[in-house]
């Protein structure tokens, strides 16, 4: 269960780490478009997306093996996509048995686009703490408030859900070891078989988590919160020139692949051309 | 069944450089069947690191010393961990947070079912019964409720019955007393003075009060920074003045008496059981102790 790696925060001082958290969520946001931007097979495009999760990661101080430990926790993921890509193209023509080139491409498509936004995703969340990204997002929100969204409880379920992750993987972790000492069996048998093994280690948890929210619930009433009117931050977040160059390191990512996109187009039917 | 740990190191993370931690640096220990084992310590030192690897909850990193208990040796690739855990009971803090069937038979029997599926239903009913009787409760007006539905001290009860029920040879104890009102607390260790006599030939019992293991324990060892730092007989440890201030522990009453007494000019030779002490005393006074 510890070895859970997306959507964990690596602690460091960085460059990124220090950027406003609203500021790299909307990179993130711009950096999913810039992927999804990269016309079929126009790998130069990924290869650009790549070059940009690189240069952060690095000026980010995230060791690259945690970074890419995410992939590892969708690896299901992306082999069932490519698989179904790779059988069940009919385009193009076929190459050996079922499978097309137009089929290979794909697969090959799939899998880079799926990686690439998860490098992307994951680096997010291994710089900005759970805190910061709740509050980047409330901040991200706050025009919504016009019509009445009620922006700050949404922000503060959202922070409360992110602090109990690791307090009910801790709990995850302690009623399973005790339901193995009583020789609760985890391993073995079928998937329904397993299934049924995990009842032991649901019912404590989810009453452990009614338990919680009710101590949460006095303990913020105990502390006079009244929701969001009159509530000031502790820390204000402020954009800076880290924030700017973020910015535009991403926006020179879109422009890049947009101008790829067009001299890639003329190069590929080129290379298409040569070879009939 | 006797354990012997040998140098035994444990690091949380190791694959992650940067976020590992080690738990513990060797530890050596050995105990013999029919102790009362105490291991106390700060919070933090290994101690709950420690007792996890003795029923094998978690296994002994490569390289990084040995565990054998009676036949088991747990570095061993092969080795039968249902079989060991069916032995070796483990009782963690709160106990009653792994209460989950629908009814008190259910959840008591769960252990039996998993380390004798053989037994029948009668010989399971049965042994249910016992292990609720020993814990102060009738199974006859209790078995059917929802454990969900007990006062806290009934709940802690059937999750003692959940544990006893297999009937280990070793009992482990994190923290039992935790969270007992006086009274309760007092019932608790009596039952484990009972089943110590009966089936469980030795207890480990890990706790931060002193009390506790200067009356119950035969020897205990003191766990910090992940080393023991001492092993011995409650009154050797608490009598060396030079480990308590290391490790940091408080003492228990009757040896903070002793040493208040010898302040006092009054030197006393006892055990630091209560009546101990009181023997000490009496005959310190030149009276004839009961």
């Amino acid at each position: 269960m510890r070895d859970v790696s997306f959507g964990s925060y690596f602690p460091a001082k960085s460059f990124v780490h220090s950027m406003d958290a609203r500021a790299k969520i909307l990179i993130a946001i711009a950096y999913m478009v810039a992927v999804f931007l990269v016309s079929a097979f126009h790998f130069l495009g990924f290869a650009a997306c790549l070059l940009f999760v690189i240069i952060s990661t690095i000026t980010a101080k995230v060791p690259f093996g945690l970074v890419l430990k995410s992939v590892k926790t969708i690896i299901f993921f992306v082999v069932f996509s490519a698989v179904l890509q790779l059988f069940f193209n009919r385009k193009g023509t076929v190459l050996f048995w079922i499978i097309t080139d137009v089929g290979l491409l794909n697969a090959g498509f799939i899998i880079a686009r799926i990686v690439l936004i998860v490098l992307g995703a994951s680096l997010l969340t291994l710089t900005t703490s759970p805190v910061e990204l709740a509050d980047g997002i409330e901040g991200l929100l706050l025009p919504l408030k016009w019509i009445k969204f009620p922006v700050h409880e949404f922000a503060l379920i959202m922070s409360i859900a992110l602090r109990f992750i690791p307090t009910l993987i801790g709990e995850t972790d302690r009623i399973i070891k005790a339901q193995k000492a009583r020789g609760a069996d985890f391993e073995s048998g079928n998937i329904f078989k397993r299934a049924k093994a995990l009842i032991p280690v649901l019912i404590p948890l989810l009453i452990s988590s009614f338990r919680r929210a009710d101590e949460l619930a006095d303990a913020m009433d105990s502390r006079c919160y009244a929701g969001s009117k009159n509530r000031t931050k502790y820390k204000k977040m402020r954009l800076t020139y880290r924030d700017l160059l973020g910015v535009l390191f991403v926006a020179g990512l879109i422009v890049g692949i947009v101008f790829l996109n067009k001299f890639y187009l003329l190069s590929g039917l080129s290379v298409i051309a040569g070879a009939l | 069944m006797e354990i012997t740990v040998k140098d035994l190191k444990f690091t949380y993370s190791a694959k992650t450089k940067s976020l590992a931690f080690r738990a513990l640096k060797g530890v050596s220990v050995n105990i013999g069947e029919g102790e009362i084992f105490g291991i106390i310590g700060k919070t933090g030192s290994g101690k709950s690191t420690f007792i996890q690897h003795l029923n094998g909850l978690i296994k002994v990193q490569k390289d990084a010393g040995s565990i054998v208990i009676g036949e088991y040796d747990l570095t061993d690739k092969k080795c039968d961990y249902r079989s060991l855990r069916a032995k070796i009971g483990m009782m963690f803090q709160y106990p009653e947070h792994q209460l989950f069937a629908e009814t008190v038979e259910g959840d008591v029997a769960f252990a039996l079912k998993n380390f004798a599926p053989e037994l029948s239903d009668g010989e399971i009913e049965s042994r249910v019964k016992d292990a609720l009787a020993l814990t102060g409760l009738n199974y006859d007006l209790i078995k059917n409720s929802s454990p969900f539905d007990l006062s806290g001290g009934q709940k802690r009860r059937v999750a003692i019955a959940g544990v006893i029920v297999a009937k280990p040879e070793i009992l482990i104890l994190d923290e039992p007393a935790a969270g007992l009102d006086p009274k309760g607390k007092r019932e608790f260790l009596e039952l484990l003075l009972r089943l110590h006599k009966d089936f469980v030939k030795t207890i480990i019992i890990v706790s931060h009060d002193m009390n506790l293991v200067a009356e119950y324990c035969t020897n205990a060892a003191v766990f910090a920074d992940g080393k023991i730092l001492s092993c011995g007989t409650p009154k050797e440890i608490f009598s060396d003045k030079s480990l308590i201030e290391e490790s940091g522990l408080n003492v228990p009453l009757t040896a903070f008496l002793v040493e208040k007494l010898k302040e006092k000019g009054v030197l006393i030779d006892c055990d630091l059981t209560v009546d101990g002490f009181i023997d000490g005393v009496c005959r310190a006074l030149n009276l004839k102790g009961e």
